[in-house]
């Protein structure tokens, strides 16, 4: 989902408690331990959106995943456990059909809303239509539910979705889906389908509706601040019920918010600090300040391929010949891996497989200049004029201006458009901006390859505006076909096939990979680092597990 | 940073200079020699009025020092190059992204920025644009100011009432505000009015935004001192030889208020200099990757604490051109008001 994260889905197949293994770091520490009760203060960009259905980004995801648990969810703990899927507002992992295409979930009994109202089966129905008929960005990851695409053309927000049927006397709750999906489960477990009262859901984005999770939220303005307090009603065996009792999170920028956990004004901060504060903070503060590759992610280049110049291969090829990780790395203050792979390290076993050679040469080499040049030149295109587009979320600036700089150096006339980051993604994923390229970035979702594919490269992805697919064409040729076969199986089955396709994509240079970033956790003194840092794969920080010396 | 201009005055004309030159026994010297033979005198304004001029000339020679000196331009990103200092071979962005400090050398005299941009070099095309921007947006400010004030202080009337209230509505929004909205609107999708089109990223975008905000500040005194010539017996004087109004406004109210225009202009430069800055500072002025001090300090206060040069050198420079306009202003407003003046005097 997140951009600056994002995430995917999976499917049940039976396997349903599988701890994925994403070859992330440390392994489980829990969360145990840890003083219960107090207040903190976390510094943030804030959510792009505080909607369930609506939201995107990893600084969203981090609390809303604490206020709207859905059927099923992910296990609070650090480490590669964090990928289990567990159940949620369902009382066990859903029964599922041997052909993989119907989820039987039944509803735990007593369950209620923040606001107290009762959790009813057919909020989930309601949920998923709100995410449908609002185009969410995480609808496609639903779009596998038998009659979705009759809801969608009926254009009536109250019209059935035949392929969910529920009971609300015996909460029990059935998804027959086209064909089996092995990253449906997983999308359950997002808080973007999870069950809202349908009463107070209304079909159009609104920033009060109450979720069933440890955590109730409150939007003091939703440009500035909000707050988390601990939902006492909340319940749920396996769930974390999260041990600070309050959470003010307010917008800083980010020199702003690693000088106030410095000063211990601020207890944690969403963000990574900036370039030069960077080892100022790693030198200093050792002691409160990690660094890990979770959640998995990707960074890269999008190029519009409906557009000038990047409609011609050529020029695709020349971004990449000229591409160079190692300018990008001092940009990102030595946090960012060069790599030319779009599936990232951490999914070895499940797709991942290094390429190497890559076909653009050396990540941690010099770059092409000369071949690129000549592309250009091949192309027609020398001297037009190209827009890079980013957002002002530090580093994002200066990454646009190197890659600006580098246009220029191949032959065109490039300059930057800098958009704040709470409107960036969705104005460069609306097709009449005519983005031509720009930043953008992929943080996991969940722990399926899928999740990197579908909701960046595929004809799906294009159908929720905005969309996550800046190309605006399924990448690389053939992808959706090799995805239909590939998404109903499980990753770890078909992990070649994954590679191949990783493979295909970045031999067709469509878009321009350069790495994979190292994000960082930073504490206040307050905050007990060694037990609670709550490292998680799925959320990037799991702030229930969050707790005070 | 001001939000309004610093000096407010009124002005009498070249009438009270007839009385101040009868009084210092230099009649047979217009108005205009008076005034420069006292600016002449006044060696403090000349002081600033010289550094402006130095720091104004250092910013001319900008692509002489790009080219012939650093080896460099504004824009150029030096990320993975090495630079030699005292003989060692430095980079000029490490691998953990902490750019170089002052070299002082030819390159990179004053370090780089961290997409490895010498700083030096983009100081002085920073310099170029912010007082391409002042110069610009004060011309822009007095020339529509011109037109504002003189219609409606010559018409009066229902044309008076419009010109005001309209000059009112825009003074009614705070300088920065009203800036920082027209700025983030223009940004995206640049200005369109009928065949004029202008990108969003364009410095006329600047230039007009801060001169449209700044009208008000100049077109209500010269309203005021039309209002006064109108009145005047030489403008009924033309008026009883058949001149119309638009010949009036030129060859009769225009000339009186040269002095005006001329006294305004270094206070709008400076005034608006600190506001294209403080537009810049906060995104909604110059857009990047084009130097001008405002956008130089906005980078530079993102790493205040280990390069806190990235933001002074800029500062500094912001503030001594301002001081320099201000300090030169005012000593040609007293060269050219003498009730001001006589007020100094007494």
């Amino acid at each position: 989902m997140r951009k600056l994260g994002m995430r995917g889905g999976l499917l049940a197949l039976g396997v349903l408690a599988m701890a994925f293994v994403v070859a992330c770091g440390g392994g489980d520490n829990g969360g145990g331990g840890g003083k219960t009760g107090g207040s903190i203060k976390i510094g943030s960009v804030l959510p792009d959106e505080y909607d369930p259905v609506l939201f995107q980004t990893v600084q969203a995801n981090e609390p809303l995943q604490l206020v709207y648990k859905g059927l099923v969810t992910y296990k609070d703990v650090e480490g590669t456990g964090g990928n289990t899927v567990i159940p949620g507002l369902a009382e066990k992992l859903p029964e599922v059909s041997s052909d993989g295409k119907t989820y039987k979930f039944t509803l735990r009994k007593g369950l209620k809303y923040s606001d107290g109202t009762p959790v009813k089966a057919s909020d989930f129905e309601h949920s998923i239509k709100r995410l449908t008929f609002l185009g969410g960005p995480f609808a496609f990851t639903m779009a596998g539910i038998e009659g979705i695409d009759k809801y969608q053309a009926a254009k009536k927000p109250n019209a059935d979705i035949s392929g969910i049927t529920e009971n609300d006397s015996t909460g029990e709750i059935t998804v027959k889906l086209t064909e089996a999906d092995s990253q449906f489960l997983f999308a359950v477990g997002l808080a973007n389908s999870a069950p809202t009262p349908a009463a107070k859901s209304p079909f159009k984005k609104s920033n009060s509706i109450p979720g069933a999770g440890p955590y109730k939220i409150q939007i003091v303005n939703p440009s500035r601040e909000y707050i988390l307090t601990k939902a006492a009603t909340f319940k749920v065996p396996g769930i974390d019920p999260g041990k600070i009792n309050k959470i003010t999170v307010l917008k800083e920028t980010v020199p702003k918010m690693t000088q106030d956990v410095i000063n211990g004004k601020l207890d944690f901060m969403t963000e990574d600090p900036t370039g030069d504060l960077l080892p100022q903070v790693e030198a200093k503060y050792k002691d409160r300040f990690r660094l890990d590759p979770n959640p998995p992610n990707t960074y890269w280049f999008f190029m519009n391929h409906t557009t000038k110049p990047f409609d011609k291969p050529e020029v695709r090829q020349a971004v990449n010949w000229a591409l160079d990780s190692r300018a990008l790395q001092r940009v990102f203050g030595g946090r960012l891996q060069p790599t030319c792979n779009f599936i990232p390290s951490a999914y070895e076993g499940m797709g991942y497989k290094k390429i190497d050679p890559c076909p653009w040469g050396d990540p941690n080499g010099k770059p092409d200049i000369a071949k690129a040049k000549q592309l250009v030149q091949q192309s027609g295109y020398k001297g037009m004029k190209v827009t890079v587009w980013a957002n002002n979320k530090d580093p994002r600036p200066a990454i646009a201006d190197y890659y600006r700089d580098m246009l220029n150096e191949i032959g065109f006339k490039a300059g930057t458009k800098i958009l704040d980051q709470q409107v960036y993604f969705g104005t460069i994923g609306t097709k009449k901006t005519k983005a031509q390229t720009g930043f953008t970035d992929y943080f996991q979702d969940f722990p399926h390859p899928n999740d990197f594919f579908e909701p960046n490269l595929s004809t799906a992805a294009l159908e929720s505006t905005p969309s996550f697919n800046f190309e605006f064409a399924p990448t690389p040729k053939g992808v959706d076909a090799t995805l239909k076969n590939l998404k109903p199986k499980d990753p770890k089955d078909v992990s070649d096939q994954w590679a191949a396709l990783d493979k295909k994509l970045i031999e067709s240079g469509d878009i321009a990979v350069y790495g994979s970033e190292l994000a960082s956790s930073f504490f206040s003194e307050r905050m007990n680092f060694d037990n609670c840092s709550g490292v998680h794969p799925v959320y990037k920080n799991d702030w229930a597990l969050f707790c005070l010396k | 940073m001001a939000t309004e201009p610093a000096t407010e005055f009124t002005f009498e004309g070249p009438v009270a200079f007839e009385e101040e030159a009868k009084r210092e026994r230099v009649a047979g010297l217009g108005p205009w020699a008076l005034a420069l033979r006292r600016l002449r005198r006044n060696k403090t304004a000349l002081a600033f009025g010289a550094l402006f001029l130095v720091i104004a000339g250092l910013c001319l020679a900008a692509p002489y020092w790009a080219n012939h000196v650093a080896h460099s331009d504004p824009y150029k990103n030096h990320l993975t190059d090495t630079v030699t200092v005292g003989g060692k071979k430095k980079d000029v962005v490490k691998p953990n992204g902490v750019p170089i400090g002052p070299t002082w050398r030819g390159r990179f005299l004053l370090g780089a920025d961290s997409n490895g941009r010498d700083i030096a070099v983009r100081l002085l095309y920073g310099g170029r644009t912010s007082l391409l921007i002042g110069v610009g947006a004060a011309l822009s400010t007095a020339l529509l100011s011109v037109v504002f004030g003189v219609v409606a202080g010559y018409f009066r009337g229902f044309t008076d009432a419009l010109v005001s209230r309209s000059l009112d509505l825009i003074w009614s929004f705070p300088v920065i505000l009203l800036g920082v909205a027209l700025g983030t609107a223009l940004a995206l999708g640049g200005l369109k009015i009928g065949p004029i089109e202008i990108q969003g990223d364009s410095k006329l975008i600047p230039i007009l935004i801060i001169a449209v905000v700044y009208v008000p500040y100049m077109a209500r005194p010269i309203r005021g001192q039309v209002l006064a010539l109108r009145e005047k017996e030489f403008v009924e004087a033309a008026r009883a030889q058949g001149a119309g109004p638009l010949r009036i406004m030129f060859t009769e109210i225009l000339p009186n208020l040269s002095s005006t225009i001329v006294v305004f202009l270094p206070l709008m430069i400076a005034n608006a200099i600190l506001l294209e800055a403080a537009l810049s500072f906060l995104g909604a002025g110059v857009r990047p990757p084009n130097p001008s001090w405002g956008t130089m300090i906005g980078d530079g206060v993102e790493k205040i604490v280990t390069g806190p040069h990235l933001a002074v050198v800029p500062g500094l420079m912001l503030v001594l051109t301002v001081l320099a306009l201000n300090v030169f202003g005012d000593g040609v407003r007293d060269a050219l008001d003498p009730r001001a003046k006589l007020h100094l005097e007494h």
